[in-house]
């Protein structure tokens, strides 16, 4: 194509032949008119080999008609066209100077040249640009990458919209998808929910404040993270970066903390409840303790006193003359003092420190005897049931006392069902296999004695007192609140336990627990022990007891059995006595003395003068029974014939014995 | 204000739904995954009235593809996108794995050739139909509000026959607008065109 110019020195193709961009021109049936410079060296084709030929001839390996159809489309509408090396990556087959592929654009105009349609293709080379762009980009992003890719939070920027447009290492890492799967999906695709993403339209709230949400990972597992996003816009355009940090570990171990706290607290919780209740278990044993002691000392006291009173009395029947009117009030006096004396006894059980006398006792053949004595002290009202196997091994137990605490029971029940009702007396075996699940009780065989009514039971504040001393929810004079005391002391001082349950309006039940006997109960014979043949021998015997009201009616007892006393008033002074040769048969000495006790005194005897018969006087069973020298005793209060009986039995015994007494006839 | 009437809706909707079409089998070519290019509804707004469309719901700023087209009736052609649909719409033509920093670079060109192939499909269509030529400038990208993609020299007196467009990529749903911007002469003459047309397609049919 050469046009003439004014100037015939210049051509217009040798302008387009520097233009550094390439220029062809087509004719209207897309024939190449015009091949510059610019395009020889880039495509490497001679515009000889490319002139007058088809276009599409001249590019035969193009992977699109998109370029031949803006051409047609120039020629045929008037179209200009646009075509981008973003959508169409090395269109034509164009090489740099190196040797490298060149980016370029094409732009298609249609022209008019006289009279004809041509098509203007015109191509630029936008190698140089897009790489300063990327050199100025990466410059500029490299602090920032730096910073983003090194932070070990995950970062992830969406558009507006929420779409993923970009992410940092440390976001593939926490949700194992890799940057090329991400991007392009919805942020849902990591935050669970994902409508708390900041929507890039709101106007306010900017910068959101840390929200804790749940998000997941590629494989499908779920995470908590702690998320900040903030809204920022580049070239008019916004976006949403977050921060989302992987709190999964922190979060389950707060919550094994709360869990623990939560334990330790109720822990803390039951460990103070126990420390109350034994603290309350504690208070009330020392509370017992103190009474029975308390009550104990008392009691010994009671007994020294009514042993002179019945004594005396006793030695005062003997003396006045034969009068009705003397001898009824002096009855009176005795039944009083008696009455005074089973009261004690009833004290020293609850104290624990009555003499037991336990042996093999069977219940069955116990219940039996009972019956009777119950019938008649519950009255007809009462229905009595007793439940005793045949075969129920024999319990190791005093057998008057519990023949007085099943009777205490069955009068607390009778009391309780002022209009009648039932009374049932079972007993079973029962083996404690673990200590501690029946409080109080150690491992081994028992047997249970249960003794329940349809009485009107008892509330919990009565049921929590019922076990105290002196309580009694009888009238005033009608009960002495040791009934029960008495049994749970009974039950403590054998190696067993007691345990009540009631509910008002829903009866009691009292359980009581014996230890088995490792003996056969022996049956009771009834044949009478052969009488003693009752002998008065003269005696002289050394009386030793502090308490000089004892002591004296004690004298006046033997002497009217007509022997002969020696006093002395404590283990020192007779020890004085037997030593100064006093020509002795027998001593009868008090347990509980001041300065050296009864036993002790008695151990010494023993020693000096082996032979010797003592005989010793207990209120109650100060004696350990590991301590028990076996020596005859003598009940206090003791009544004459108590004291007159003892002593032939010593006499009778040292004669059986044929032990050489050196008695004084 | 200026009426159209039913039937000259229906014959625009028609052309522009052969032109999407036609743009739509470009595209394919070039995204190498299914295009589908559609036409709901057609209308003449005013600028303002124009402005307001665009504008909701929030798409304060937007993207537009420009090209001038002459011939029997002249104006100036607009493809539009709020801007978040325009970065949707490049990342699903060029592919879902590019960078947000290559996305954004390629975005003016990628646009300007994909408004290109829709604008030049749309009034080659209608050059075609009405047997008449008109001439396409070379696409420019704008960018701006409603307001500022409308104003145009002719301002108040201009009209714009407002076309929604949807585009459907790669099961992704983007949402745009395709706006000619033209003086009354050259709606009257685009009406008178239109109608037409419709008397070849149908000679009983009256507007």
């Amino acid at each position: 194509m050469n046009s003439p110019t004014p100037d015939s020195s210049f051509t217009l193709a040798s302008a387009l032949d520097v233009i550094d961009a390439g220029v062809v021109v087509v004719d209207s049936a897309r024939r190449i008119v015009l091949w510059n410079e610019w395009m020889v060296r880039k495509s490497g084709i001679e515009a000889k080999a490319a002139l007058r030929r088809p276009i599409e001839e001249v590019f035969p390996g193009l992977r699109t008609d998109r370029l031949i159809q803006a051409v047609s489309d120039a020629l045929a509408f008037d179209n200009s066209g646009f075509l981008s090396h973003t959508l169409h990556p090395a269109l034509l087959p164009l090489r740099g100077s190196g040797g490298e592929p060149l980016l370029h654009n094409v732009r298609i105009r249609p022209m008019a040249s006289n009279g004809g349609s041509y098509c203007l293709v015109q191509i630029d080379d936008v190698t140089e640009m897009i790489r300063r762009q990327a050199v100025l980009r990466d410059r500029q992003n490299a602090r920032y990458r730096a910073v983003v890719d090194s932070a070990h939070d995950a970062i992830v920027t969406t558009d507006e919209s929420g779409v993923i447009q970009w992410m940092n290492n440390a976001a593939q890492r926490q949700f194992l998808f890799d940057a090329d799967e991400a991007v392009g999906q919805p942020i849902g695709l990591f935050v669970t929910n994902a409508a708390e993403w900041p929507s890039g339209r709101e106007q306010n709230d900017a910068t959101r404040r840390i929200t804790e949400t749940s998000g997941r990972r590629k494989d499908g597992s779920v995470l908590h993270m702690e998320v900040t996003t903030s809204r920022w816009s580049s070239d008019g355009r916004v976006f949403v970066t977050g921060i989302l940090r992987d709190t999964t570990e922190r979060k389950l171990a707060a919550e094994a903390l709360k869990r623990l706290n939560e334990e330790l607290e109720q822990k803390v919780e039951e460990r103070t409840r126990e420390r109350e209740e034994a603290l309350a278990k504690l208070f009330n044993a020392q509370k017992t303790e103190s009474i029975g002691q308390l009550t104990g000392g008392l009691a010994h006291d009671f007994n020294n006193l009514l042993a002179a009173i019945l004594g005396n009395l006793d030695l005062l029947r003997k003396r006045l003359p034969d009068d009705a009117k003397f001898r009824r009030l002096l009855d009176g006096a005795i039944h009083g003092a008696e009455r005074g004396a089973s009261l004690t006894s009833r004290l020293l059980a609850f104290a624990r420190r009555q003499e037991l006398k336990p042996k093999a006792v069977d219940v069955a053949a116990l219940m039996s005897g009972m019956t009777e004595l119950l019938e008649r002290s519950l009255g007809s009202a009462i229905q009595i049931e007793t439940r005793i196997p045949a075969d129920l091994p024999a319990i190791h137990v005093d057998v008057n006392q519990l023949e007085l605490a099943l009777l205490n029971l069955a009068v607390n029940a009778r009391d309780a069902m002022p209009f009648g009702g039932s009374l049932s007396i079972s007993a079973a075996c029962d083996t404690v296999a673990d200590a501690g699940s029946v409080p109080e009780l150690a491992r081994g065989d028992y047997v249970r004695i249960t003794v329940a009514d349809t009485g009107v039971g008892m509330d919990e504040t009565i049921l929590a007192k019922a076990r105290e001393p002196f309580f009694t929810t009888k009238g005033p004079g009608k009960g002495t609140g040791l009934g029960l005391s008495m049994v749970h002391g009974l039950a403590a001082q054998s190696g067993g336990a007691l345990r009540l349950s009631s509910k008002a309006g829903q009866g009691t039940r009292v359980d009581l627990w014996l230890p088995r006997s490792a003996h056969q109960a022996k049956p009771e014979s009834n044949a009478a022990q052969p009488s003693l043949k009752v002998v008065h021998p003269h005696c002289r015997i050394l009386l030793v007891d502090d308490d000089a009201l004892v002591r004296m009616g004690t004298v006046d007892m033997l002497e009217d059995l007509g022997h002969e006393v020696v006093e002395a008033g404590s283990a020192a002074e007779a020890l004085t006595l037997l030593q100064a040769g006093a020509g002795l048969d027998m001593v009868i000495t008090d347990q509980a003395m001041p300065g050296m006790r009864g036993t002790e005194l008695a151990a010494q005897i023993g020693q000096k003068y082996p032979g010797l018969p003592i005989i010793l006087a207990t209120g109650y069973a100060e004696l350990p029974n590991e301590d028990d020298p076996g020596l005859p005793r003598l009940s206090k209060p003791f009544r004459q014939e108590d004291i007159a009986k003892i002593i032939d039995v010593v006499l009778q015994r040292d004669d059986r014995g044929a032990k050489v007494v050196a008695l004084r006839r | 204000m200026m009426q159209i009437s039913d039937i000259e809706r229906d014959a625009v909707a028609e052309i522009a739904n052969i032109a999407v079409g036609r743009a739509a089998a470009s595209l394919r070519q070039i995204v190498g995954n299914e295009v589908l290019l559609s036409v709901p509804s057609v209308d003449i707004l005013t600028h303002d009235e124009a402005s307001r469309v665009v504008a909701k719901p929030g798409n304060r700023s937007l993207i537009a593809v420009c090209q001038n087209f002459d011939g029997p009736f002249s104006g100036r052609a607009l493809l539009i996108f709020p801007e978040a649909n325009s970065l949707q719409l490049v990342r699903a033509i060029l592919g879902q794995e590019l960078p947000l920093e290559d996305i954004v670079d390629l975005e003016d060109e990628a646009l300007a050739e994909t408004g290109n192939i829709i604008l030049n499909s749309f009034v080659a269509t209608m050059a075609n139909v009405f047997k008449r030529g008109l001439t396409m400038s070379l696409p420019t990208v704008l960018r701006g509000d409603g307001g500022q993609l409308f104003a145009g020299a002719a301002g108040e007196k201009e009209l714009v026959l407002f076309l929604y467009i949807n585009f459907e990529i790669s099961q992704k749903e983007i949402r745009g607008y395709l706006a000619l911007l033209m003086d009354i002469p050259s709606l009257e003459m685009l009406r008178t065109l239109v109608q037409d047309y419709l008397d070849t397609v149908s000679p009983k049919g009256a507007a």
